[in-house]
């Protein structure tokens, strides 16, 4: 065929065409200033460049002082807070705080103004319930706040959400918080607008309240430059400079400050404020929008309306000045700034409203309230707010830079919030420890990936749902999935494996055989749900994995553990972890400690292994929610004579973890290896590196973090297929089982073993826990933490980790423990569950947790072993009291494989000598075994 | 030569075997199952939307082609007229080859805009040394005739302007039918004046056209061949859509145009004349551009086609030629407020819908998209139950939400995969996954056009026209 006709991009047979005039000009564009503007445009839309104030800028010249000791950025409600809260310690004259615009921002009511205290968490329920008292006595002490304490009214439309708020009104009452539960008429004369459709009852907090967010940012501000805190508005931070990773100095629109300290309360500017140093200071929060209705005045409307959340139909309303002003969190949040162009503005971030959007949450509400259907609209606002991507706030220094705080992510609550807020972070400061747990808050619970913007606006999108959301045991997010996976992930996926996420890894949390292929015949991506607070869907599945592992041998995925490498040329390795670690490090090569890393004041900042390769080469197995912060802590307690000769290295990414646990688990590597396998040459608690199949090169670890016997292969990346394949075909004849995460949570559950970040916090002591015994207070160096460790040991400790198990507990029927129950001694509260689970063995609820002991006054006694035994234990499940049996001890479990290393060996213990040789060398020293008597040690 | 007969064979299967046929293909499992990505991309290739900037009686327009054949047979022209207020725009389905629909997309749209312009500007224009090109400003247009024949043609518009100058202003139905049979002449004596294989090309090959010509409230669609144009009407008291037909195909399904072929030849070439629904067994539309294998004399043939093409290139039982003629049928309409759009298609749609779907289809596609845009509240107070109310209506729109912006990729999809229950998206990628050796026995190219009227402009004119008119006596 001929062609007749060409496409007139091919310039060669065609003649020139008429267009050729755009043409002509769009080569003359690319050459002239424009281009500039095109770049500008792309440049901008990459890198953050805050507002110019040039013109005011010359006025504000003299008014920056030189030096500033803290500078705080940003004149919200939260920066007001911090800066109020520094003026309290004394720093007032010490601080500056820098507002691009003007301090409160210019539109009041892009908040809700509640003051409420119902959080999921103990740290930010005390968080929230400090903000309150702190906005009472500022009303009090005669500044206008618009302070109401109307109470706050929660309706459940379901069972589960009546479970929901029974735990919750069980741990406030052991939290000194007041709450009721209600009957749906007993809602309805809390406010009568209501309708009861659908309602099953309801939890009322009579303390709540509202309050103007407006007018407390003012007060904060006024009683901060009361104490003496600069604050100088239209001056936009340029950069934030560091000097040997410390904060150095701040570049602002009107000159330079120095300064030790640095807070970022920017809110809503956060991430871009973070893009302003170097390095990038990770602050994971993505914009979304949000709306609030304004109703013009309802005649009749009582101003002591409580502050309603109809958590079902995802909406809440209040009164306020004489209109209903109302919200909601829908289900799927609406992005803006996909192309991460942010407003400089707060007028710019005000969006023109979506009412399809909203349309959900105003039938939920008109269902609600039947009377405001007559109700005329005043307007529906739709600013943009921030939400990180576990819906919590973002608190604490920054792992990238010294003396580089944050606090955002307040996620629309900021008054709830701020006071806390400022008060935690003014601790920090000051004193570099505050009065609460934080690390649930805190900023290094991140990674990278959290703050790369697809994944935020992936994830980000299910975020301010999860506010108004059933706060189910194991919860999972939908979105920003199947984003690090170990190399045996799809092996897995294709067995069955369930997953659950933690710092982004996709762990297997049980096997279903049952609907796991697509309909494509491929395995199919499955998330674990549990989704109820009574026996889990899983139970079952779980059950035979972790029978697998007891009697058989099972398989399970560690690789999310987070791993480091310490080493060094000359023994430095040895002195930076003996200074770290309260644990002895100095032993055999091939020996593992168990050790903590602990803060000054005691409390478990890490808890972890550590393999002792060669001399001078350790590598450390932590938790996986450590691996941002182990690094930080590592860092920034690295005394400086050994900062340059030690490296550490995260090596999570280099090894792929496969545990094998069970009684065959040592036939079975012995079948893969040629090495000696016999406790002779490779005891329990000790390391070597093996070959294994046709690899070399794999980190073998003989423990499994679980009680049972076996060992973790920490396996170099690109031999993991090829070992997990080997391992599990000659499983076969063992029958080996692959065991989820929550399989082995139960093990190590039954078996009285503490994880850090569940049962242990940097609030708890080795002391506390029974494991006194892996603090080496006769090192010959004074470790982090020593002192306060000693000090406890003198005086006994106030508390005590415990193990109860629940009596009469129908698994079947009762709301299970899930962690977050309060623990009764004769009647009375003393502490809480940690960690809990279904112990397989004693068939029976298995709740960890600690004892403490209060005299009538409230006053924390000493906690000794007597005390706790001759107690009688009941535990409150959502507002049922269960009687418990208590364990001081691991329990040595009923098995048809006895084994003497196994049985020496107890996690949680009390006297030190227990095989306590275990740990060194290549000679295993048993002694005694079965349940010690009762010590005296502490 | 073997392209001719393979051609017509598969036209003759693909109107009698597609139906039964479909299901035992369905069954073969190898065909590769398009995602509804793949999918988008392929309906999406060609889309085109053009919105006019300034008030006019058209609003805007959208189109868009999938191809069957490779390359593509069908060609869509639309254009501006310049020099006045007005639109242009035709379909060309060609066959036996790309060649003569190519050639007259381009070409007959330039011939109608100079032959529908005033004389007297027609004179000053060409005095000012105008082109082909020079009377209308096409949109979609990223193609132009190889520098070789580019010459020829304009030589031979020249030649139909200055014999439009020697002939007084007709109406604008007579100017149509003369530009066609003009420019079907002229492509005959290219092809038998030079010894180009491309004209001789473009002259064997064979289009049928349906070309629309908007001046004012003036629309005239003049057709030749099998393409179908039709109106969508919204009935102002019932609400509905009403199709209104502006074209009556030229096949062997049109009695009247049967009749007027049969009566053209001897009472002896009866039977053959038309057989198996074709014109000499070959040929499916009855009128067509081109195809001057069954429009030259015998003599032209012996001399100048069978030498290059062999003797099959003679149609079986060719006793009394011209069999075919490129001649119109012109319909005149006026547009009325309650016109809101206009489809034209080629065959390869109307195999699959017919017109009172289409117009519904469109109509639905109208009504929804009202959707994406924002909700506009109204003035003064409204309480919250009436905001929520118009929320809801929005929302049941919200579910017909279309997937595809454009109308005419919206009647694509509908015709590949439409269902008693809607949309189906394994049938859309079996149609488009069948082996090209094949697919055209399954389904043809479509090309399809959708012009909306801008029916405020639309009824100004109308009110504006009556004043004249009321005024007109008593002045």
């Amino acid at each position: 065929m001929w062609k007749l006709l060409q496409r007139s991009g091919n310039a060669v047979s065609v003649l020139p065409r008429r267009r050729c005039s755009p043409g002509l000009s769009d080569a003359v564009r690319l050459s002239s200033s424009q281009m500039d503007s095109a770049d500008e445009r792309v440049l901008r839309k990459r890198k953050f460049q805050p507002q110019q104030a040039a013109d005011l800028s010359e006025e504000l010249a003299g008014q920056l002082p030189v030096k500033s000791r803290v500078v705080i950025c940003g004149g919200g409600i939260t920066g007001a807070s911090v800066a109020y809260h520094l003026g309290l310690r004394g720093w007032g004259g010490e601080t500056l705080l820098v507002e691009q615009d003007r301090v409160g921002g210019e539109l009041p009511w892009t908040a809700c103004g509640l003051a409420g205290r119902f959080e999921p968490s103990y740290t930010e329920l005390k968080l929230a319930e400090y903000s309150i008292d702190l906005i009472k006595r500022l009303a009090e002490n005669g500044l206008p706040t618009g302070w109401r304490p109307v109470g706050s009214l929660n309706l459940a439309r379901s069972w589960d959400r009546m479970t929901a708020f029974n735990r919750m009104k069980s741990q406030a009452l052991a939290w000194g918080m007041h709450c009721e539960i209600l009957s749906p008429e007993q809602c309805a004369q809390h406010c009568e607008l209501l309708s009861l459709d659908g309602i099953e009852g309801g939890l009322w907090i009579p303390e709540d309240g509202v309050c103007d967010p407006q007018l407390v940012c003012q007060a904060y501000m006024t009683e901060a430059q009361r104490l003496g805190v600069r604050i100088v508005e239209h001056c936009a931070i340029k950069k934030i400079h560091s000097e040997h990773g410390k904060v150095r100095s701040v570049e602002t629109t009107a000159g330079d400050v120095e300064c030790e300290y640095f807070v970022n309360c920017t809110g809503f500017w956060a991430r871009e404020v973070g893009t302003l140093s170097k390095p990038v200071v990770k602050v994971p929060l993505k914009a979304v929008e949000h709306h609030y209705l304004h109703t013009k005045p309802i005649e009749g409307l009582s101003p002591d309306t409580p502050f309603v959340r109809d958590f079902d139909g995802r909406i809440f309303f209040r009164e306020c000045e004489g209109h209903i002003l109302a919200g909601g969190f829908e289900r799927e949040a609406k992005m803006v700034y996909e192309d991460g162009v942010i407003p400089l503005s707060q007028t710019a971030r005000q969006h023109p409203p979506d009412w399809d959007h909203f349309h959900e949450l105003l039938d939920a509400l008109l269902l609600r309230v039947p009377s405001f259907r007559d109700a005329t609209l005043d307007r529906l606002t739709n600013s943009l707010q921030v939400f990180s991507p576990d819906c919590k706030w973002i608190l604490g220094e920054a792992p990238e830079i010294q003396n580089y705080y944050v606090a955002a992510g307040n996620k629309t609550m900021g008054v709830s919030a701020s006071g806390g807020i400022g008060r935690v972070l003014t601790d920090l400061i000051t004193k570099g420890s505050t009065y609460l747990d934080l690390h649930i808050l805190d900023i290094s619970r991140f990674l990278g990936l959290h703050n790369n913007r697809k994944f935020l606006r992936d994830r980000c999108k299910e975020a301010p749902g999860k506010h108004f959301e059933i706060n189910y045991p194991f919860e999972e997010f939908q979105t920003g999935r199947n984003l690090r996976m170990s190399p045996i992930y799809p092996q897995l996926k294709e067995a069955g494996a369930v997953f659950g996420q933690s710092m982004g890894y996709e762990r297997p949390n049980y096997f279903d055989q049952q609907d796991k292929q697509d309909e494509f015949g491929l395995p199919r991506f499955r998330i674990a749900q549990t989704r109820t607070f009574g026996k889990p869907p899983w139970f079952d599945h779980v059950a035979s994995e972790y029978r697998a592992c007891r009697e058989r041998i099972g398989i399970a995925d560690y690789s999310s553990f987070t791993k480091y490498d310490f080493w060094s040329k000359g023994n430095e390795v040895v002195d930076l972890l003996q200074y770290l670690c309260s644990n002895d490090v100095d032993v055999a090569v091939g020996s593992i400690i168990h050790t903590g890393m602990q803060n000054p004041n005691g409390g478990y900042e890490n808890d972890c292994s550590l393999a002792r390769l060669s001399e001078r080469h350790y590598m450390m197995i932590a938790p996986t929610i450590q691996q941002t912060r182990s690094m930080c802590w590592i860092r920034k307690h690295m005394p400086n004579h050994l900062r340059a000769k030690v490296n550490v290295a995260d090596v999570t990414s280099m090894y792929t973890a496969i545990c094998i646990l069970g009684p065959y688990s040592r036939i079975l590597l012995s079948e893969l290896t040629d090495t000696d396998l016999t406790p002779k040459s490779f005891p329990f608690f000790t390391y070597k590196e093996l070959d294994v199949g046709l690899a070399d090169g794999i980190r073998v670890l003989n423990i499994t973090h679980t009680g049972e016997l076996g060992y973790v292969l920490y396996i170099p990346n690109e031999y993991a297929l090829h070992v997990y394949s080997r391992l599990y075909q000659a499983g076969q004849k063992f029958n080996i089982q692959h065991a989820g995460y929550y399989a082995t949570r139960a093990l190590r559950i039954e078996k009285f073993y503490a994880f850090w970040g569940q049962d242990l916090d940097t609030f708890t002591t080795p002391l506390e826990c029974g494991r006194s015994w892996r603090v080496k207070f006769n090192k010959p160096i004074d470790f982090i933490g020593r002192n306060a460790l000693l000090k406890q040991r003198e005086e006994g400790v106030k508390r005590m980790y415990v193990q109860l198990l629940l009596n009469d507990h129908d698994h079947e029927v009762d709301m299970w423990c899930w962690g977050g129950e309060p623990i009764y001694r004769d009647g009375v509260y003393v502490g809480m569950t940690t960690t809990t689970g279904y112990g397989y063995t004693f068939e029976k609820q298995v709740c960890l947790g600690f004892v403490r002991n209060f005299d009538d006054e409230g006053r924390e006694l000493p906690v000794t072993n007597e005390y706790v035994l001759s107690g009688h234990y009941e535990v409150e499940v959502a507002g049922v009291r269960f009687e418990a049996k208590v364990n001081l001890h691991s329990p040595n479990l009923p098995t048809k494989f006895p084994d003497r290393e196994r049985e020496a060996y107890q996690a949680t213990r009390d006297k030190p000598d227990q095989a306590d040789l275990l740990s060194y060398g290549g000679v295993t020293t048993v002694k005694g075994t079965g349940i010690p008597t009762d010590g005296h040690g502490l | 030569m073997f392209k001719f007969v393979l051609n017509d064979a598969a036209c003759y299967v693909r109107s009698n075997v597609r139906e039964f046929s479909l299901n035992a293909l369905r069954l073969l499992p190898q065909l590769p199952q398009l995602s509804p990505y793949d999918v988008n991309l392929v309906l999406r290739e060609n889309e085109f939307v053009y919105n006019f900037p300034v008030d006019g009686v058209i609003r805007s327009y959208e189109s868009n082609q999938l191809g069957s054949n490779w390359p593509c047979e069908d060609s869509r022209t639309e254009a501006s007229l310049l020099h006045r207020n007005g639109f242009i725009c035709g379909i060309f389905d060609g066959h036996a080859g790309a060649a003569c629909g190519q050639v007259v997309s381009k070409r007959l749209l330039r011939y109608v805009s100079a032959a529908t312009l005033p004389r007297q500007v027609l004179r000053e224009q060409m005095m000012q040394g105008a082109d082909s090109q020079s009377f209308l400003k096409c949109h979609n247009d990223n193609v132009d005739f190889v520098s070789m024949i580019k010459p020829i043609y304009e030589a031979s518009f020249l030649k139909y302007v200055n014999q439009l100058l020697e002939t007084p202003q007709r109406d604008v139905s007579s100017e149509l039918v003369n530009a066609f049979l003009q420019l079907d002449e002229e492509i005959s004596q290219e092809a038998l004046a030079s010894n180009d294989v491309r004209t001789m090309n473009v002259a064997l090959s064979g289009a049928v056209a349906c070309l629309v010509h908007i001046e004012g409230l003036q629309m005239h669609v003049a057709s030749t061949g099998d393409c179908g144009a039709v109106l969508g009407v919204l009935d102002p008291e019932t609400q509905q859509w009403q199709p209104k037909k502006l074209n009556i195909e030229h096949n062997a399904d049109n009695m009247s145009e049967v009749r007027r072929i049969l009566a053209e030849h001897p009472k002896e070439e009866h039977e053959t004349v038309i057989r198996n629904g074709r014109l000499l067994s070959q040929l499916a539309p009855l009128r067509a551009f081109g195809d001057f294998r069954y429009k030259w004399s015998q003599e032209i043939m012996q001399q100048k086609v069978l030498p290059m093409f062999g003797v099959q290139a003679m149609a079986p039982n060719y006793y009394t030629p011209p069999y075919l003629t490129a001649r119109p049928d012109v319909q005149q309409h006026e547009l009325g407020p309650n016109d809101k759009f206009l489809v034209i298609a080629s065959d390869g749609l109307w195999d699959f819908l017919s017109p009172s779907e289409v117009v519904s289809l469109v109509g639905e596609h109208i009504n929804s998209k009202k959707i994406l845009e924002p909700m506009r509240l109204p003035e003064g107070e409204t309480t919250l139950q009436e905001i929520s109310q118009q929320l809801a209506e929005r929302k049941a729109g919200l579910t017909r939400k279309p997937v595809d912006q454009n109308a005419a990729t919206h009647l694509i999809r509908h015709a590949l995969g439409g269902t008693d229950y809607g949309i189906e998206h394994s049938k859309i990628s079996y149609y488009l996954t069948l082996p090209r050796d094949v697919v055209r026995l399954y389904r043809d190219d479509i090309t399809i056009t959708v012009i909306y009227f801008n029916s405020e402009h639309i009824a100004k004119l109308h009110s504006d026209v009556d004043e004249t008119e009321v005024t007109a006596p008593v002045a």
